[in-house]
């Protein structure tokens, strides 16, 4: 727990110029808001399967223990679900808290699909989420960036979904929902492709079901018993994945794409970079597409958001393995509105004023199509 | 050189239900006055010691108290208050945090009822 260095308050006070790398717009009646953005006999379809009422399933045991993932402060005076008015997000978190821009990633459609929806329901949903956003959600802030999403079960239509709407000048990066293929199997390449030609980044971020269904990323070992068991582990996706990106020679097939892990953790990256180091030395041989040390490729191509921060019981060791890792790799993120969310006046306070403008700006402006 | 304390009515007994934390506002500042099962007030300044969240907009429970591997014992109903974003449980006796050492805890003010009347010492 942080110890008070000064009177609370989780408001942004500085100067520090922010880009919130983790912001989740929620579709106030889901699937049923955006009929309108899909062709009439899908439209049938999903009024006959009743299908808003399934898109929310989450077993028991994985239900958040004080009853709700999203802040029950952060829900807007007009009433919905915390993170259903752009307006009311705009107020509360950017203007709150001095955020600049704000990277929108919805995880209604993430969860859809990857996971809830069919492949063919999948692509006619992410199509019909990505354009409701765009249309309903962008048009009302320039502030409000936006990770379009992929329906990842399908590689083909997601390169599509990015050509059709990936040069949208508030789109800054594709969000694709994992599934359980590691991240380096060429099934994903296809996806790879587009989002380089479009300069857009691939964002990854748990999208809900992971560990719950077969399907999305699982946790090493087997099926967590709880919500703190679960959410503890949430991050092995995120170490197998940049292992797997690293020896497929994903960088040197697309050298210009970027990938950011989004509410993965990043403190687990140190060891991992010093143990792909050490065997890349050893049995290179048997990888000879990986040409230089992983440890440059993951400085040159990936990132890592800082929400949820670990908060050792020393705050200063959680500085400590920040310089060890570099000031290069992190992006600030609040993961607004969830209830572990992560607020910039009270986020890496110990660190060095230059170092903590390049997390919490200067690292995602070179990231993200910024433009 | 401490500011000198004075004391504020904030409102009537029926102005603040059983079992909520009620914000008002005190000099510019957010105070959750919440009334407990055995007729007490408390004074809870509404700005989390963890992490600076609204604490007061969170809700007043009891808890489970740590005992035995799989079996659960409800206790302190109406006694702590969980903060909405990180789940912090905070003993409303005390402003600690429950069952783990802590270096931070609430923010509390000294609260009475005079004349049917609840007041708050700032």
């Amino acid at each position: 727990m942080d110890l008070p260095e000064q009177p609370q308050n989780s408001r942004n006070s500085s100067s520090l110029k922010v880009i919130d790398c983790d912001v989740h717009p929620y579709v106030k009646d889901g699937i049923k808001s955006v009929f309108p953005y899909m062709p009439e006999a899908w439209k049938q379809r999903f009024i006959r399967k009743n299908a808003h009422v399934s898109s929310h399933a989450r077993p028991l045991k994985y239900e958040h223990p004080n009853g709700n993932v999203n802040r029950v402060d952060a829900r807007p005076p007009c009433g919905g679900i915390s993170g259903s008015d752009p307006h009311f997000l705009v107020k509360d978190l950017l203007e709150k808290n001095k955020i600049q821009h704000a990277v929108l990633n919805c995880l209604q459609t993430g969860s859809l699909c990857s996971t809830l929806a069919g492949t063919d329901e999948s692509v006619v949903l992410c199509s019909a989420f990505n354009d409701f956003l765009v249309d309903q959600w962008l048009t009302v802030d320039n502030r409000l960036k936006f990770a379009m999403s992929v329906p990842s079960q399908d590689p083909q239509a997601s390169a599509a979904e990015i050509r059709r709407l990936g040069k949208h000048p508030q789109i800054v990066a594709v969000s694709l929902p994992l599934l359980n293929i590691l991240m380096g199997n060429r099934y994903w390449w296809p996806i790879y492709a587009a989002a380089q030609e479009m300069d857009l980044p691939i964002l990854v971020h748990v999208t809900g079901p992971d560990s719950i269904f077969y399907g999305p990323p699982i946790s090493a070992g087997g099926i967590p018993d709880s919500y703190v068991e679960r959410y503890v582990t949430l991050c092995q996706a995120g170490e197998s994945s940049v292992n797997s990106l690293v020896f497929s020679g994903v960088f040197e097939k697309f050298p210009r794409l970027k990938v950011i892990f989004v509410e993965y953790g990043f403190l687990w990256l140190l060891p991992l970079l010093w143990r792909m180091d050490r065997t890349w030395r050893q049995l290179r041989h048997e990888v000879p597409w990986v040409k230089k040390s992983p440890v440059e490729y993951v400085h040159k191509h990936i990132r890592f958001s800082t929400q949820p921060l670990d908060e050792p019981r020393e705050p200063k060791d959680l500085d400590k393995l920040i310089e060890l890792m570099g000031y290069d790799q992190l992006c600030f993120s609040t993961d607004y509105p969830h209830w572990d969310n992560d607020m910039p006046g009270q986020s890496l306070r110990g660190l060095p004023k230059a170092e903590r403008e390049k997390i919490f700006w200067d690292n995602a402006y070179s990231t993200f199509r910024m433009r | 050189m401490s500011k000198e304390k004075k004391h504020v009515t904030v409102g009537k007994i029926a102005d603040f239900p059983e079992g909520k934390c009620t914000i008002v506002e005190i000099d510019g500042r957010e105070v959750g006055i919440a009334r407990l099962k055995n007729g007490e007030y408390r004074a809870v300044r509404n700005q989390c010691p963890h992490k600076g969240a609204p604490v007061c907009k969170g809700f007043i429970s009891g808890t489970m108290v740590p005992g035995a591997v799989g079996e659960l014992v409800y206790a302190r109903d109406g006694e702590i208050l969980v903060c909405p974003w990180h789940g912090y449980e905070f003993d409303l006796d005390t402003g600690a945090v429950i069952y783990q050492e802590s270096p931070v805890k609430l923010l509390m003010y000294p609260v009475e009822i005079r004349n049917g009347e609840v007041v708050v010492t700032v």
